[in-house]
């Protein structure tokens, strides 16, 4: 049953895809798409469904629900959790709906979706021809038993589209980084571990004990930063040398708790804490006691809901009440307001197509 | 055959229970009623009688009856689903359901889902337009639905059938029996509904062209109800009540792969009243034993769910004084205790008491006026104080004039309370003044009564995520609803033809103070008109549906909209006269198959059949 499922799945998309591809290659176009010089917002929702806002380069042009435009009548799915991007390709996770759908990154048309064997997907990294995505699977709340030990990783063959092949990881699981053909997963919540995965011999090695609360992280020149949050009290930036799993921590003033969003760009660590946003070198060995800029914000919880720095922007998504379209801002580097934009409800994340 | 042989039998041994003390006069009425407040402090407010003859003209969901012949607006995700009311443009915590005079919201969430409820076993409902509160305690601020079973004291046996079968193999079976003489009377009820409700979503496809249609939507209601009635002598009247409901219901999916969600509710309600009727003086004393129980499957394949449960003990103490024709006092003392239970917000255990004062005075023959106050004490929250007045002046037998101020609230409920975690035990009630006056014109049997009505509610709880990302209960928003409500009933006959015209249209604002907008999933217009038309055996019936567009987005963006809607359906029957009555009948629902749908993403049934048989006997 599954088998002739994943057989007509594979052998859709790969119609699907071949098609499409021949659509923008015979008409004479300067352009791949509407959506080529720009980026994407994603939009997770509330009570609706998940939705993407595109925002052109210039910032002359948006359009608040591209995928719908594009794929009239489709649903995206409940929770849009992330996007990753592989070739012409964007892969969209929607956590709610166990769904990716996968679009051509330049116009947003659909081109396949992969509905079976997800549970509540989280977020995906490409490497070598296959997408490795988290599952949190089941929460301890509904199943206590087996709720923190049961996240998994679905391999995704990236030309055929199809699932093939789930890697349990006995523990929780949600952010993910590839680095030199190896995996480092993270969870904020239930997992004081780095977990290592192998891809080359396909093998889980030794968790690195960077401690709990891992909020974000990036891969920089051999190293990989994570930002760690515990409630209410002073975050801790970690820096691991990936070569050698050594890492060193550091501190943050007792003033300075629940930083989240770490993000780096051109040789500085970008994070927030409340509705301002810090920047250091990333060869500082203090973090800074100043922020650069601050927002202003309504939201309780969703003040820098979303946050990316991408050349000389900044950009902010903000969660507002969860229940009316939520604003998206573009700022300089040091924090003139550059734009403001209506999206959809609870933009989480910034995609530079 | 065996079936009749039982109930002849039972009816005997009733029947020579009884005849031993059938000695004494009859002075209480033939129908009695349990919610004895009802008619006597609703007269200068609207109230709208829906009867058995119009329920069993209906699908059997308490959301189908009222959507179709009231003012109330409903949210159904899919048909059958969970559905939650909005009366007058408040929330689906502010409609009080009252069973025979019983609040019988739920203690867990504060809200009654309208879909749990079959129509079928009670006698008539009644929708109590405006503030309640002070009557029927928390959530009647909207305004309140009473389910009534009437215990009819007079020589009966009578048996009443109904099958149905439609569409999505929908199956309905009902069957209500009713024995008593002048001094006991009984009532059996059992109601069965179950529907696959794979239906087809009109003119909605995937991408790739294919058909969608509701998945994992099939339910199975069924509800048990038994009454009992016994008059002691003259004066002194016992009465049993007990229902007993099971709502198995798996959830509708909104894209194929949403993982498979279901919800198990359990319903037992168990009422003791005795009345006395000495001269000037009433004794009333109720107690009931209420008990809610849920599952949630959140993951229903996996077989993983949470559950909860409530058990409330109610005593009731209403004494009656009417010292003059014209004047009826009443004080009334209530206590109520509940627990609740359940792996998300622990044990606990609340207790209510009350004490309240109710006053009805007819000055002149044409001026009424009553009065009633209410004090809740409990440790739970600050409560308080409830009243309601109002005037009733019928100027001549065409025109009346009602007028009635109110204060009214709704109370936390145990998930607001205790929810863990984030339930905030520093919540305060809603709390709501609301203003209203009512129009009533009659001529022969054409009845139209008017309402506009001005509601102001503070303190709304809502559930926000705070600083940690924890959704908690607030008490934030401030609320303005107004607007009018008009409700028409007629009858004409001519010859042997009985034509009848039903019309409800409710106009209302509901203006989120802090941001002057609209409040989402409230319509500001909705229309309903009923028609039926009946020459001797046979009768047809028409109903109309209009909703208006509502906001789906609380800054009320006009591209997120829930579009208006117009749904006919039209029935036919014809009466064999084979024993007392047998009816045969067939309709068609949502008859020009209208796309539509009551929450964003939760497509309604097209076009869709019924069969059915009445049989009366």
């Amino acid at each position: 049953m599954k088998i002739t499922k994943l057989f007509v799945v594979a052998l859709a998309s790969i119609f699907l895809t071949t098609s499409c591809s021949n659509d923008y290659e015979s008409p004479v176009q300067a352009t791949l798409g509407a959506y080529e010089n720009g980026l994407f917002i994603l939009n997770e929702g509330s009570s609706g469904q998940g939705s993407v806002s595109f925002l052109s380069n210039d910032l002359n042009s948006f359009t608040q629900n591209a995928f719908t435009t594009a794929n009239p009548g489709e649903l995206m799915g409940k929770f849009a959790q992330s996007i990753f991007f592989n070739g012409d390709f964007a892969y969209i996770i929607s956590n709610g709906s166990n769904k990716i759908s996968i679009v051509n990154r330049y116009t947003m048309k659909l081109v396949s979706k992969i509905e079976t064997g997800l549970v509540i997907p989280r977020y995906g990294v490409v490497f070598n021809g296959k997408a490795y995505v988290t599952n949190a699977n089941t929460y301890s709340f509904a199943n206590p038993t087996t709720g923190n030990t049961d996240d998994f990783l679905s391999v995704i063959n990236l030309t055929t589209n199809t699932i093939e092949a789930k890697v349990q990881l006995n523990a929780t699981a949600d952010k993910i980084v590839v680095n030199n053909g190896k995996l480092y997963i993270s969870e904020q919540y239930n997992n004081d571990k780095l977990l290592v995965f192998n891809t080359v011999n396909n093998v889980l090695e030794t968790p690195i004990n960077i401690g709990s609360d891992a909020n974000s992280m990036e891969v920089n020149n051999g190293f990989l930063y994570v930002l760690r949050s515990p409630y209410g009290l002073p975050s801790k930036l970690v820096k691991i040398n990936l070569a050698t799993s050594l890492f060193t921590t550091l501190d943050f003033p007792a003033a300075q708790v629940d930083a989240k969003n770490l993000d780096i760009e051109q040789s500085k660590i970008y994070y927030t804490i409340g509705a301002s946003v810090y920047a250091m070198n990333l060869t500082d060995n203090a973090v800074p006691s100043a922020s650069v800029f601050s927002y202003t914000s309504t939201s309780a919880y969703g003040k820098m809901y979303g946050f990316a720095v991408k050349g000389d922007r900044v950009y902010i998504g903000d969660g507002g009440d969860f229940t009316a379209n939520s604003k998206a801002y573009v700022y300089s580097l040091t924090g003139v307001l550059q734009k403001e934009l209506t999206v959809g409800v609870a933009p989480n994340g910034f995609y530079f197509n | 055959m065996t079936f009749k042989k039982l109930f002849s039998l039972l009816c005997v041994v009733i029947c020579q229970l009884i005849l031993a003390q059938n000695d004494s006069i009859v002075s209480l009425n033939e129908v009695v009623i349990s919610d004895l407040q009802l008619k006597k402090y609703s007269n200068s407010q609207n109230t709208l009688n829906l009867s058995d003859s119009l329920l069993s003209k209906n699908q059997p969901s308490l959301t189908s009856v009222l959507n179709h012949n009231s003012t109330i607006y409903f949210k159904e995700n899919g048909f059958g689903m969970v559905s939650s009311p909005s009366f007058r443009g408040t929330t689906a915590q502010q409609t009080a359901v009252v069973w025979n005079g019983i609040n019988i919201n739920s203690q867990l969430n504060g809200q009654t889902d309208f879909n749990t409820i079959s129509t079928k076993n009670f006698d008539n409902i009644i929708v109590r337009a405006g503030g309640g509160s002070a009557i029927y305690g928390s959530s009647a601020i909207g305004g309140s639905i009473h389910l009534n079973n009437d215990l009819s004291f007079k020589d009966l046996f009578q048996n009443d059938l109904q099958i149905n079968k439609g569409s999505f193999n929908t199956l309905g079976i009902h069957y209500d029996v009713k024995v008593g003489n002048k001094k006991f009377s009984s009532q059996f009820g059992f109601s069965l509904n179950s529907s696959d409700n794979d239906y087809l979503y009109v003119k909605k496809f995937d991408w790739k062209g294919n058909q969608l249609k509701n998945l994992n939507g099939e339910f199975l209601n069924t509800d048990y109800n038994v009454n009992f009635g016994y008059k002691l002598d003259n004066r002194n009247i016992i009465k049993l009540y007990s229902q007993t409901s099971v709502s198995d219901r798996n959830f509708s999916l909104i894209t194929v792969s949403d993982t498979k969600t279901k919800y198990i509710n359990t319903f037992n309600r168990n009422l003791l009243d005795y009345f006395g009727n000495f001269k000037s003086f009433s004794i009333n004393f109720k107690t009931a034993y209420l008990f809610e129980d849920y599952k949630y499957f959140v993951d229903f394949d996996n077989n993983y769910f949470s559950q909860g449960s409530s058990e409330s003990l109610i005593a009731k103490l209403d004494v009656g004084f009417s010292p003059i024709k014209s004047l009826q006092l009443n004080t009334v003392f209530d206590y109520n205790q509940t627990s609740g239970y359940g792996a998300s917000f622990g044990s606990n255990k609340r207790e209510i008491s009350s004490i309240g004062l109710f006053a009805k005075h007819e000055l002149t023959k044409k001026w009424l006026n009553e009065f009633v106050i209410r004090k809740e004490i409990t440790n739970n929250y600050q409560s308080p104080t409830l009243f309601s007045i109002g005037s009733v002046y019928t100027f001549n037998t065409f025109y009346s004039l009602k007028i009635n101020g109110s204060r009214n609230f709704r109370i936390p409920t145990f998930n607001d309370l205790y929810w863990q975690n984030g339930g905030n035990l520093n919540l305060k009630p809603e709390s709501s003044y609301q203003a209203e006056i009512g129009n009533v014109f009659k001529y022969r049997k054409f009845n139209l009564s008017q309402t506009f009505y001005f509601i102001k509610i503070d303190d709304l709880i809502r559930w926000v995520p705070n600083a940690t990302g924890l959704w908690s209960p607030v008490n934030t928003a401030k609320v303005y609803t107004y607007g009018s409500e008009s409700i028409l009933n007629s009858e004409y006959k001519i010859g042997k033809n009985n034509i009848s015209f039903n019309a409800t249209y409710a106009y209302t604002v509901s203006k989120n103070l802090e941001n002057n907008k609209q409040l989402f999933f409230v319509p500001f217009n909705k229309l309903t008109i009923s028609v039926g038309y009946s020459v001797k055996k046979f009768a047809f019936y028409y109903q109309f549906l209009y909703n208006g567009f509502v906001f789906t987005r609380s800054d009320n963006d006009p591209s997120e909209v829930i579009e208006a809607y117009k749904i006919s359906n039209i029935g036919l029957d014809y009466d064999f006269k084979f024993l007392k009555s047998s009816k045969f009948g067939f309709e068609i629902r949502n008859i020009l198959n209208q796309k539509y749908q009551s929450v964003e993403d939760r497509p309604m049934p097209g076009r869709n059949f019924n069969m059915y048989i009445i049989l009366k006997f």
